[in-house]
């Protein structure tokens, strides 16, 4: 019975074949050529957009990237033919397509980017027209292409050791690269261009197969990733030479991921709908500005940090019981407005003990400021310091202790995941009363859900006050809840990179989108209605969460099924 | 008894056995509406007893009420002398398991997780020990897995331990489910319906699988349509109506008594699965 | 005295919970889905009208502009919620509730956004116009200032319930609507349109968030685009309070909390507090008393 899911039948799927199959090669060939060459042309006449594309023969950075994907073009396409052997697995026709669709919108990104940084589409020059022209060329004609041959099923590849261990350090060396190249750049419009740049290279790795080949080679060489990943994230500031600018959104992002962790924990693991989770960050903020000797807390403690650190992780961590409490007795939406209302309640709280609606306590809507630098076994996080050469700034130390703490809290979610306690969480997702009826603790993993997630984020918050030197009530509205519960719905529920993908995104995009900031909500939004519409699962989802948004679709179960099983076999 | 499955011991007489789950008095009334009437029941260890009555008797409710997903109204039900706590997951704790009349499966797991998920209540590994990952944990999870595979080896679904629980058979999943209960080390094994939709082979298979199940010592009790089922398995048949007892005997008393006949006839002709 | 004050206060502005609240029960009751960005609508009501006035009537305060400005009100919440049931609600209907939950919220941002950046100086909040014998001076009875606004409020109320109740009992669409949400299914083989039946209750929540918005706009003279969060959260709780998916409920539910805020400004830290008091009545009443004042059509999905 089983082995028939195992080996899908190919002869009753017949596809449509492409209409002008005459027209494939010559179109993906002239396609690619012309897209490698705009490479060489004015793309402007104005000097102004993408840092300049209006000299010919001399491409600026934009421009390499066409070249790139014309190249690519070129190689994938001769991968149909003479260079077969090297793409044993590897299925170039379908990559191509991902290619051509990747190409238009590049295309398309640039010529945005001269209409609105100059008076109109006047100043697109040849090379731009020929660029666009070229890509859509190549998308054409891709989808014109005749099927290649059968290729190897990726997930079967018999690849060597090395070659994915080689690949996987590859691959992290290019993020880092990236990462530093994309965070350097000043313009939004080059900043989107690399945007679909990026989207045509990912369109074509994952249409090709490599993403299937990666997910297992990681699997098998889960030491490597990690280990590979710290290396990369701890090397990140040393490619900023003291810079701040960079490092200020790295902080941010990471302090916004380790919150959106703890809460995918809360609704990735536990199916938890939680609205008001940005006040556990705000618990563990405000306990640590208040004790920790601010200039205008009224407190007049100064306790250590490691001390308040705690004690803030503790505080936010009762309040998730507290608001845990009721999921003994409400569930679904009437939970979600139930956090909703808690948080709301905390804000107003804070806002409220100034002294004149309440006891004086927070400073209401001023806030706290005057928050002391942190300072660790003599280590004074607020002095730059130089490191073999390297100068780090504050915003550098700051991003070495929010690692670390990601670093632990990504290893909490792992294990918490893969153990007794992650399975009981599961089985609640899948069905509540049937997990009660096979003896798992419903009401108990619920609240640790909501203490432990409640915890973690308390724990950031602590950081973040010191690092920001001030917070005040605005910071904790339930926008920004929103925010972090998109974050985990865009990156994908239940996944480590799924929190890390979505919270990198929603900080990153705005600040280097400026042309846009003032859409930015309103992306926001849009995103979130297409998501739930299209991907409800999210980008980087685990494969039991895509499963679950897609509970009638019984063909992607068999598949995720036989991946499942290829993937236990390879690491057999 | 045992003419019709002669290759099965017969089970002991009851009377030399302990009493494992002793139900006294139990009623449930929703509103006005008195579902489970006054019901005893005792079952002893090693014995098959089944539930039989016609549509809306009361018989999964009956079943809710030992389970504790509904609190009696009024009565008593224990197991091994103690009265169960009144929380689903604490009376498997205690040592009572069941499955359910429509499949609950865990579907998006795969079938040997589902029977992971019955070790809970038997391990103890919590969050810090989970995080830590010490030698204590690992052995823990070796062996969780080591008896969850052991336990699909036993329902014969050792080779499915990797399908995902949505995509097996019918049959299969029903199997399935006795694994995961088993999993729980049950003392009381409570089956609602266990061959409903299940074609003449799977049931014979079934049969031979709780008769397994008995022979290691387990109680057994069994909601079921199917009369001929019924009748070759069970020990003792307590026969349901309206809520009340009717009649509670062997399956040859209950089979000739005219009032169970009636009770089929006369409250609902057909004998559909499903209530 | 000051008693009395705060009661009139307080049924005012319960009045309007109301008049939102019932957008909740009714949209809940049929299709089990709590339409998070019903705030908005509201909020998209009294901007309907303000933008009716400012286009036709600029300057006038005459009272025969009310009908046609509630009229515009209607007519861009209606079609606002009708959009958003059409493209963002309905092809979710059968997906996890997590889903439509997360698209509401989407529409909520998307809507408060589009009239910030797109309705001409909205940015800040816009005055909105008076109209003479409802917001002209108030009534002094004994003590007591009775303010216009708060007559039109609690009669516009009154008006819409009795229409919606008549529409529900006494018309064969609203007998099709009692019958989707006993049970969709069934209402379909009976020849019941579904879908076209939860459009108009969407629908019919717009309308009455739409007089909501004019009577706030009447009442505070102001409009601000982000008006229907806070309104649209109390507005659910008096939906809970009273019983969801209970239209009678949602009025009851609507007026007790506006009383209990009022009263809990007077006597329980101020108006600074209130908020946290409604959301604390929020909480006790989900917990513990979930079927809410008259009874919720309580659905198990388990």
């Amino acid at each position: 019975m089983s082995n028939d899911l195992m080996t899908p039948d190919l002869d009753d799927t017949v596809e449509p074949g492409p209409s002008y199959p005459q027209f494939g090669t010559p179109m993906v060939l002239a396609g690619s050529v012309l897209v490698a060459a705009s490479a060489f042309l004015s793309w402007s006449y104005d000097r102004e957009p993408l840092g300049d594309v209006s000299i010919t023969g001399n491409p600026a950075p934009t421009q390499y990237l066409a070249l790139i994907i014309g190249v690519l073009g070129i190689v994938l396409f001769l991968g149909r033919g003479p260079l077969a052997r090297f793409f044993s697995w590897f299925d170039e026709t379908a990559a191509l397509r991902g290619l051509g669709f990747g190409a238009v919108a590049f295309a398309l990104a640039v010529i945005l980017a001269i209409f609105a940084n100059t008076s109109g589409l006047i100043n697109v020059d040849p090379g731009g027209w020929i660029l666009l022209v070229g890509s859509i060329a190549l998308a054409f004609g891709a989808e014109q292409l005749p099927a290649g041959r059968t290729h190897a099923d990726p997930l079967r590849s018999k690849t060597s050791s090395w070659t994915e261990i080689l690949a996987i350090i590859a691959l992290l060396t290019g993020v880092l690269f990236l990462a530093a190249y994309a965070l350097a750049m000043e313009d939004g419009y080059a900043f989107l261009a690399l945007l679909a740049f990026l989207g045509a290279i990912s369109a074509t790795l994952i249409r090709g197969g490599f993403f299937q080949w990666l997910s297992i080679a990681t699997a098998k060489h889960r030491q490597v990733l990690m280990l590979g990943a710290v290396v990369v994230a701890f090397l990140f500031p040393f490619t900023q030479d003291g810079r701040d600018a960079n490092m200020t959104i790295a902080t941010q992002i990471i302090v916004f991921a380790i919150t959106a962790l703890g809460l995918n924990i809360v609704v990735g693991l536990a199916g938890l709908l939680d609205l008001g989770y940005i006040a556990f960050l705000g618990a563990g903020a405000y306990v640590s500005a208040l004790l920790s000797g601010s200039a205008t807390s009224h407190l007049g403690f100064q306790l250590p940090f490691w001390l308040t650190a705690i004690i803030g992780a503790c505080v936010a961590s009762t309040l998730g019981l507290i608001i845990g409490t009721p999921t003994l007795r409400v569930s679904g939406d009437y939970l979600a407005i139930v956090t909703l209302a808690f948080g709301e309640i905390f804000r107003i709280t804070v806002n409220n003990l100034d002294g004149i609606n309440g006891p004086s306590i927070t400073n209401g809507p001023n806030g706290v400021s005057g928050i002391p630098e942190l300072n660790l076994f003599g280590f004074d996080f607020g002095q730059p310091h130089t490191l073999g050469g390297f100068t780090l700034t504050r915003y550098a130390n700051y991003y070495f202790l929010l690692l670390l703490l990601g670093a632990f809290v990504i290893l909490v979610f792992t294990r918490l995941n893969n153990s007794r306690i992650g399975r009981g969480w599961v089985a609640i997702r899948e069905d509540e009363r049937a997990a009660e009826a096979m003896g798992v603790n419903v009401f108990g993993l619920k609240l640790f859900a909501f203490a432990g997630g409640a915890f973690l984020a308390g724990l950031a918050g602590t950081i973040k006050a010191h690092q920001d030197l001030a917070i005040s009530p605005d910071q904790f509205v339930f926008l920004e809840s929103a925010f972090l519960l998109a974050a985990i719905v865009l990156g994908g529920m239940g996944t480590v990179a799924g929190a890390l993908v979505g919270a990198t995104m929603l900080k990153l995009l705005p600040e280097k989108l400026r042309f846009l900031e003032n859409y930015r909500l309103l992306m926001f939004g849009i995103l979130l209605v297409l998501m739930m519409r299209f991907r409800p699962e999210g980008l980087v989802a685990s494969k039991r969460r895509q499963l679950e948004f897609h509970e009638d679709d019984q063909e992607l179960a068999e598949a995720i099924q036989v991946e499942h099983l290829e993937t236990k076999e390879a690491q057999a | 008894m045992s003419t019709a499955v002669s290759h099965e011991m017969p089970a002991a007489p009851a009377a030399g056995r302990e009493v494992v789950l002793d139900a006294s008095g139990v009623i449930m009334r929703f509103g006005g509406l008195t579902a489970v009437d006054n019901v005893s029941m005792k079952v002893h260890d090693g014995e098959i007893v089944g539930l039989i009555g016609p549509n809306g008797a009361g018989k999964t409710t009956f079943f809710n009420c030992l389970t504790g997903m509904y609190i009696p109204t009024e009565g008593t039900v224990r197991l091994r002398g103690e009265v169960l706590p009144p929380k689903p997951s604490k009376v498997v704790k205690a040592g009572m398991a069941r499955t359910f009349q429509n499949i609950r499966l865990f579907g998006n797991m795969t079938a040997l997780e589902n029977v992971m998920v019955g070790r809970y209540c038997r391990t103890s590994s919590m969050a810090l020990t989970s995080i830590i990952r010490g030698p204590k944990f690992r052995r823990e999870e070796e062996a969780t897995r080591a008896r969850a595979q052991e336990l699909l080896d036993y329902v014969g679904l050792g080779k499915s331990a990797e399908l995902l629980a949505r995509n097996m058979p019918y049959g299969d999943q029903r199997r399935l489910e006795i694994a995961r209960a088993l999993a729980t080390d049950p003392q009381v094994l409570l089956l609602d319906e266990p061959t409903a939709g299940m074609n003449p082979k799977e049931t014979e298979e079934a049969m031979h699988l709780i008769f397994k199940i008995r022979d290691s010592g387990l109680a057994v009790i069994v909601i079921e349509h199917d009369m001929r089922f019924i009748f070759t398995l069970c020990d003792r048949v307590l026969c349901l109506v309206r809520g009340a007892l009717l009649i509670e005997g062997s399956p040859q008393e209950v089979q000739s008594d005219p009032r169970v006949i009636e009770a089929y006839i006369g409250g609902d002709e057909s004998q559909e699965e499903g209530e | 005295m000051q008693f009395l004050q705060q009661l009139l206060n307080g049924l005012t502005i319960g009045s309007l919970y109301a008049l939102i609240a019932v957008g909740y029960t009714v949209v809940y009751g049929i299709v089990q889905l709590i339409n998070f960005a019903h705030g908005e609508v509201f909020m998209i009501g009294a901007f309907g009208a303000l933008a009716t006035w400012s286009l036709l009537f600029k300057g006038t305060t005459a009272i025969w502009v009310l009908p046609i400005i509630i009229l515009g009100a209607m007519l861009a919440s209606v079609s606002v919620a009708l959009l958003m049931e059409r493209i963002a609600y309905r092809p979710l209907r059968n997906a996890p509730r997590l889903a439509p939950l997360i698209t509401a919220i989407g529409i909520s941002v998307i809507l408060q956004e589009g009239v910030r950046l797109f309705y001409p100086e909205a940015k800040s909040s816009l005055s909105f116009p008076g109209i003479d014998i409802v917001t002209g001076p108030p009534i002094a009875i004994g003590g007591l200032d009775l303010r216009r606004s708060t007559i039109f409020i609690i009669l516009a109320l009154i008006v819409c319930a009795v229409g919606l109740w008549v529409f529900i009992n006494r018309t064969k669409q609203g007998r099709a609507m009692l019958a989707v949400s006993q049970d969709p299914d069934t209402a379909r083989l009976m020849g019941v349109n579904v879908d076209r039946t939860i459009a108009i209750a969407f629908a019919l929540g717009a309308l009455l968030a739409a007089v909501a918005g004019v009577a706030q706009g009447l009442h505070t003279r102001t409009v601000t685009f982000n008006m229907g969060f806070m309104a649209g959260l109390k507005a659910f709780t008096a939906a809970v309070l009273g019983g969801i998916g209970n239209i009678q409920g949602a009025v009851a539910g609507g007026l007790v909390l506006g009383v209990i805020e009022a009263l809990a400004t007077q006597y329980l830290g101020g108006a600074t507090w209130a908020n946290v008091w409604a959301f604390v009545l929020l909480i006790i009443v989900l917990v513990f008393w979930p079927q809410g004042l008259l009874g919720a059509k309580v659905v198990d999905r388990a």
